[in-house]
């Protein structure tokens, strides 16, 4: 046993160190200055994986990352030829623009909390062997989606100057809204993230979902068919719509070059620390137990 | 054999050594440590040869250093060759009736060879302590096929889980620049102990204090995607490591040549063969000089050369003295030539903890038996 060492060979010890230490060549490499510090770490991360998903996402195409732009672009075009010509929508004034904001905005929402939700699951072979923070990979599928936002604004342009829409300084409160739907997107990812490890059916459930959401939020339907809706609760819950106000705030932002209504407002705001304060009390307090069932 | 032994009258020997791993040229000196006996009642005699050469009735250098010594106690000798040395000492008593013999084993390096890290003093620093740690796991006792019979089972309360402990109360103090074995056979528990270590993985119970930076080289590759090319791969899997980005552009070419895979940085790593990406990794993990690197049966793909030069490599990293390596592996073979201290792990508690030789010539028994 190792306690059976004699005193002398103790004594011993450090003489055979120093001469294994004299024979052999100093290392080149200097460790200390390798690693990042434990904050540093995660933006290195995050800004990897973001650039990685980026990277797979155009590969092997030829337009590559031009199709961020492209396919916002042609998506109002399909959406703007069927809802005008087949459900008379046109009467909404610039058409285009009203759908292509409405939908770059859901298109965000949409992304991030599904790519959110299968994150923590699909980087199980990696959580299974790495130390990393846990928070990194929902917030990163919100923070690819948010880059791919920002190609889309192109798209917003090129419409807008297609629509003859003039940009106002209005514009410039864009990115609050911007903001606080990332806010809100995170906190619902790290929430579908964590509820993902443990319930899979919610996978299968939430497109089922976002696709119900879709349609009771005014994307290519006018707001002002909410007012004819007959029941009052319904008429309140879709106020309530936390895509409903991002929406509006941002075609209110954007298009229509006005504030949005206060509730609007207050609403984003809430509702982002709602799903933020949510998503974050439920992740820390189930991260722990995810290595079990990945 | 063993390094202990006793006598009629309840006393024992030991055989001492001033050092069981040594370079060519250095001294060793052997003390037979006698206890509950008189010294001087007793006869010893020493031999010592090159591990295999006895058998073969190849002595050569070493004949002339059996000694017949009575008043002479203690003995030094200094090994001309590289290799494993069986130093034997027969004991009689005074009358020179044989008693019993005591042998230990002492490591030889070549003057540049590896030495095994010596067994560090009580009061070195601490690089990994695990405390009374257990792991309990539950498996399902049966299979449920739909949520009516799960809904139904457990509005019963019959929703009964089987407790599985994959360790049960292990505990061990890894010093900072050992070199720690953690050997077992399948299943016994080693890999879920590295995952605790790494901070992977939770225990049920007890505690693991890690001091200093971890480079895990379990499983080599997670965090790879096979579709991104070699080079986006090592700044992406440097990052999960926690490298700085311009460290990683600073040793980058470190990396690929260590790797030997110069001309095919650009090459989406599907295409490559599992050996060729098992190099990147252990590139990218021994770039630096972790505080503790995790070493887990790591070394079995790739081939031979690359073996080899990740062996060269990990023993460098042994020899600075600073990193402190946890080698899990089956293969005893590895774990003898690099661990200075073994923890042997089987189903989940611990049968034996302590110097390389020692645990490694019980666990070939078990082997045997």
């Amino acid at each position: 046993m190792a306690s059976d060492i004699e005193p002398a060979e103790r004594d011993a010890a450090p003489a055979a160190r120093a001469a294994s230490a004299s024979a052999v060549p100093a290392h080149s490499t200097s460790a200390r200055d390798a690693w990042y510090p434990a904050g540093k770490r995660d933006l290195f991360i995050l800004r990897e994986l973001v650039s990685k998903d980026f990277k797979l996402k155009y590969r092997r195409s030829v337009l590559g990352v031009i199709w961020s732009v492209l396919n916002p672009l042609l998506m109002m075009l399909v959406m703007s030829l069927v809802f005008s010509f087949f459900l008379r929508y046109d009467n909404i004034e610039h058409y285009p623009l009203y759908l292509i904001v409405a939908n770059i905005t859901w298109q965000v929402f949409a992304d991030s909390t599904n790519a959110g939700m299968m994150s923590i699951i699909d980087a199980a072979p990696l959580l299974k062997k790495v130390r990393v923070k846990k928070f990194v990979f929902p917030v990163e599928k919100v923070l690819f989606s948010l880059v791919n936002f920002l190609f889309s604004l192109i798209a917003v342009f090129v419409v807008m100057l297609w629509e003859g829409v003039a940009p106002t300084p209005t514009m410039l409160l864009a990115p609050v809204c911007i903001v606080l739907l990332m806010l809100f997107c995170v906190g619902l990812s790290l929430l579908l993230s964590a509820l993902g490890v443990f319930f899979r059916d919610l996978v299968h459930l939430w497109g089922v979902l976002l696709m119900a959401w879709m349609y009771a939020t005014p994307i290519f339907w006018p707001v002002s068919m909410i007012e004819q809706v007959p029941y009052h609760a319904v008429r309140a819950l879709m106020y309530t719509n936390p895509m409903y106000n991002y929406i509006t705030f941002m075609r209110d932002a954007v298009i229509y070059a006005t504030l949005p209504p206060i509730k609007v407002i207050v609403s984003c705001v809430a509702w982002a620390l709602v799903s933020l304060a949510l998503g974050y009390v439920v992740f820390r307090t189930r991260e722990r137990r995810f290595i079990l069932f990945i | 054999m063993q390094d202990t032994l006793r006598l009629d009258n309840g006393g024992s020997v030991f055989l001492g050594l001033s050092s069981t791993s040594v370079r060519v040229g250095d001294k060793v000196v052997v003390t037979p440590r006698f206890r509950g006996v008189e010294k001087e009642d007793f006869l010893c005699n020493y031999v010592w040869n090159l591990d295999g050469s006895w058998e073969k009735g190849d002595f050569d250098s070493t004949i002339e250093h059996v000694g017949h010594t009575i008043p002479q106690y203690s003995w030094e000798f200094a090994p001309s060759r590289p290799g494993r040395y069986r130093i034997a000492v027969d004991i009689e008593d005074a009358h020179g009736r044989f008693k019993g013999n005591v042998e230990r084993w002492i490591i030889v390096a070549g003057k540049n060879g590896f030495l095994r890290p010596p067994v560090p003093p009580a009061d070195a620093p601490t690089a990994v302590l695990a405390e009374d740690v257990s792991m309990i796991f539950n498996i399902a006792s049966e299979q449920y096929n739909s949520l009516k019979e799960y809904f139904i089972a457990a509005a019963r309360r019959e929703l009964t889980f089987k407790e599985f402990r994959a360790l049960d109360h292990i505990s061990f103090e890894v010093k900072r620049g050992e070199a720690f074995g953690l050997v077992g056979t399948n299943g016994s528990g080693k890999s879920t102990m590295l995952k605790i270590i790494a901070g992977v993985l939770e225990p049920s119970s007890g505690k693991v204090s890690v001091h200093g930076t971890i480079a895990p080289l379990i499983e080599l590759g997670a965090g790879f995607d096979m579709e991104l090319t070699a080079k986006e791969n090592i700044y992406l899997n440097g990052a999960l490591l926690g490298y700085r980005k311009d460290f990683i552009d600073e040793h980058f070419q470190d990396i690929v040549d260590f790797a030997e895979l110069d001309g095919f940085m650009d090459m989406p790593l599907k295409n490559y063969s599992s050996g060729m990406v098992a190099r990147i990794a252990f590139a990218i993990a021994t770039v630096t000089e972790p505080d503790i690197l995790i070493v887990d049966e790591t070394l079995s793909v790739g081939d031979f050369l690359f073996q080899q030069k990740c062996e060269r490599r990990i023993k460098e990293l042994v020899e600075s003295d600073n990193v402190t390596v946890l080698l899990v592996s089956h293969d005893i073979s590895l774990v003898e030539r690099i661990c200075d201290r073994v923890c042997w792990i089987e189903k989940g508690r611990m049968r034996m903890i302590g110097e390389t030789d020692e645990v490694c010539e019980a666990y070939r028994s078990l082997e045997r038996g």
